[in-house]
């Protein structure tokens, strides 16, 4: 090597070292104090499921009521684990990318507690009958703005470092995690600041509450788990993205496609525009078009060449994320049908399938790649144990397989058996009765996989990991093999 | 791609579906007027603007505060996007005693006084927006003069006491309801349940609210020609 390539290997990991100093506080607290939330989501997750089969179970509790717990469990996801998991995966890759330091850490990390804060109050709130009864809004109406406040003063430091990166080129993943950048706001604001600021027809306020649904699943979870998955595929297999035009078909027709989509969860609901559900039915199913073009694009990233890939965590859990963004794909088009399937999964518990697969099942198996990938390049330690990493990867995929697929298909059954206007309502119940049981199950045996993933970030957080050697690979035998690709 | 390009696009590829799906129904839904009536038409002229009677407003915030959206939704959706109007009790009563079939699709005014339509996520329980007329129907064919108020009362205590309803999933609301020590007289709001020689079992202020909100649950009042989509009365067979 010439002493001028390796003199810029050399300032190159300066500055990646540089990076990943400043942000080890910021990211570290993200990422840990998202996965607590997601400990406290499961758990609530696991009693509202319970008392779906079983409602005698804490039956004397008003705080464990379904219709509480349930609305904790899925804001406790979303706001608590999603966001925060996001915040930290977000800028650490942007300040990568854009080969910035990051300079505002005390602010971000600041803007990090008072969102805890305030996540934690609106779910006292929702767990003490508070809640707005607006789904996936439920938090108290004081929450939102604080909310928002926070999400500007974390994230704008990121923009602010593309701004000034050295060069006109971008990465694909920039251009995903900048888009979400930019798309959150512009949605957050428009539903919270349209619901609880400005009235309108009450069943105008449901079709934007369930355009916000799906506006927040797609244009800001997904491209985060999409800009997470194009910058770890090149970087964990050394091969480049096959076709930068596919990348950049993929990108905007998200962009194009998902903004018109959310609005069919009102099919048959007399709205002003009778059409605008089956606009968001259409939208809903064209949305498999980029899903699958990104995940194809960066599948070949991956498999691109005939040499064995590593056994690296964050690989795993990245291609796992990809086959949930390809089942996501599936369910997008088979559960938005007009003439057939609509009428069937509208009113059942496909809906909770489809929102645990894109939050879990894709979002979070990504988010869980990127963890495994980042937090020994901020702690400067390996993960300790292989053993625990595919404890959680393995269960946390049986857990989202069974969810997915059970309600999935379980709502399917329960929307037949809503369409069998003969028979008495008491079938339609009887019908969800096993796949609530397989739901419970699911969630348990993801609490299970989760408990090691806790347990593993909790120990890399005070400093336990091993020190130097060969990055902890998935494979317990290959321990001592070589060196990955950083 | 450098920033400005993108910015614009991004802006004007979500701005336009935001402006058209969001913003300008908004705007456009913001004032429903009532629908004018017609000598022709509807047989007398005048304006049609229901009103909804009990206490919506609170009614309807104990109803989103306990989740009751979760599991039971509160809309007839036309036959193209559903079977809710084939069934015998949904959309209103298909042998009602009085006026026979008074099934309707919901409209957009049945949601008065509500500022969120609770539209409902799942149907684990079956369908809201008639149940207020159910409730009448079983009462009326039970005899004896007794109150559909009870009926929610006491499923709202405890769905599974009821055998007709003993495999429900309904949370029971307990504690919206609260145990008294009866001092001289019993309280004329005391239900007719839960309680015994010493107490009695009262609703509370949420559980009264939400009562009268179910109670207004009923879509069978005349609609206008506009919103009428039921077919035309078939003609007497001439034999």
């Amino acid at each position: 090597m010439s002493s001028a390539s390796s003199a810029t290997a050399l300032s190159d990991a300066t500055l990646r070292a540089g990076i990943d100093r400043s942000l080890r506080h910021p990211v570290m607290f993200f990422l840990t104090s998202g996965a607590a939330w997601l400990a406290v989501s499961i758990l609530l997750a696991i009693i509202a499921s319970i008392k779906v089969h079983c409602p005698q179970f804490m039956d004397d509790c008003e705080y464990a009521s379904y219709g509480r717990v349930f609305p904790a469990h899925i804001n406790t996801l979303i706001y608590g684990w999603g966001f925060q998991a996001g915040f930290g995966v977000l800028i650490w890759l942007m300040a990568r990318m854009s080969h910035q330091e990051c300079r505002a850490a005390g602010t971000i990390l600041t803007a990090g507690h008072v969102w805890n804060l305030v996540v934690l109050l609106g779910t006292i709130g929702i767990l003490d009958g508070r809640g707005t009864g607006m789904p996936w809004m439920e938090f108290p109406a004081f929450v939102w703005p604080g909310l928002l406040l926070c999400y500007c003063a974390i994230v704008v430091w990121s923009f602010i470092q593309f701004r000034v990166r050295d060069g006109e080129r971008s990465y694909v993943a920039q251009w995903y995690l900048l888009g979400a950048m930019i798309w959150f706001p512009w949605i957050f604001i428009t539903a919270n600041g349209l619901l609880f600021c400005a009235s309108t027809h009450p069943l105008m306020a449901a079709a934007i509450n369930a355009w916000f649904k799906s506006a927040l699943m797609f244009l800001f979870f997904i491209p985060i788990a999409l800009g997470t998955a194009y910058y770890l595929a090149p970087k964990l297999t050394g091969r480049p993205i096959p076709s930068g035009s596919l990348a950049k078909l993929g990108f905007w027709s998200l962009a194009v496609v998902a903004p018109w989509a959310g609005m069919q969860k009102l099919a048959g609901v007399p709205l002003t525009g009778v059409f605008l559900p089956y606009l968001g039915a259409a939208a809903t199913v064209l949305l498999a078009v980029p899903l699958a073009i990104a995940v194809a694009n960066i599948l070949r990233t991956i498999f691109s060449s005939e040499e064995k890939l590593p056994k690296s965590p964050a690989l795993h859990f990245t291609l796992a994320g990809l086959m949930g963004l390809l089942l996501l794909a599936v369910a997008a088009i088979a559960l938005n049908l007009p003439g057939s399937s609509l009428k069937l999964t509208q009113f059942s518990i496909s809906g909770y399938g489809f929102e645990i697969l894109a939050l879990y099942g894709c979002f979070s198996f990504m988010m869980f790649g990127a963890v495994y990938f980042i937090v020994p390049r901020i702690t400067c330690r390996e993960w300790v144990s292989s053993r625990f990493i595919n404890m959680h990867f393995f269960f946390s995929a049986y857990g989202i397989v069974a969810i997915a697929f059970g309600a999935l298909f379980g709502g399917f059954i329960q929307g037949s058996a809503q369409e069998a206007w003969l028979q008495p309502w008491e079938t339609v119940t009887d019908v969800v009765r096993p796949y609530a049981a397989v739901s419970t199950f699911a969630w348990c045996v993801i609490l299970f996989s989760n408990v090691f993933f806790f347990l593993h970030l909790a120990m890399m957080w005070l400093g336990l990991g091993r020190r130097g050697g060969a990055p902890t690979l998935m494979d317990s035998a290959a321990e001592h093999a070589a060196p990955a690709s950083h | 791609m450098s920033l400005r390009p993108f910015i614009l696009g991004l802006a004007a590829s979500f701005g336009l579906a935001w402006l058209l799906v969001v913003i300008v129904p908004f705007i456009m839904m913001r004032n429903l007027g009532p629908i004018t009536l017609t000598k022709e038409t509807d047989g007398a002229a005048g304006i049609f603007y229901p009103k909804r009677s009990g206490r919506i407003v609170n009614g309807a915030k104990v109803y989103a505060e306990n989740g009751c959206y979760l599991c039971h939704t509160q809309v007839a959706r036309p036959t193209y996007a559903g079977n809710d109007m084939y069934r015998a009790d949904l959309a209103g009563l298909a042998r009602d005693p009085e006026r026979g079939d008074t099934r309707r699709e919901t409209n957009a005014y049945d949601f008065e006084g509500e500022t969120f339509a609770q539209i409902g996520l799942t149907r684990m329980g079956p369908d809201l927006a008639n149940v207020a007329r159910r409730f009448e129907a079983a009462v009326a064919a039970k005899g004896g003069g007794g109150d559909p108020a009870a009926m929610f009362y006491a499923h709202l205590y405890d769905p599974r006491r009821n055998p007709e309803t003993r495999k429900s999933t309904c949370p029971s609301y307990r504690f919206l309801f609260t145990r008294r020590e009866i001092k001289g007289q019993p309280s004329n709001e005391a239900l007719p349940f839960g309680g015994d020689a010493t107490s009695e079992l009262l609703p509370s202020p949420d559980a009264k609210a939400l009562v009268s909100y179910l109670l207004a649950m009923k879509k069978d009042q005349p609609v206008p020609a506009a919103l009428n989509f039921a077919p035309p009365e078939p003609k007497a067979a001439a034999r």
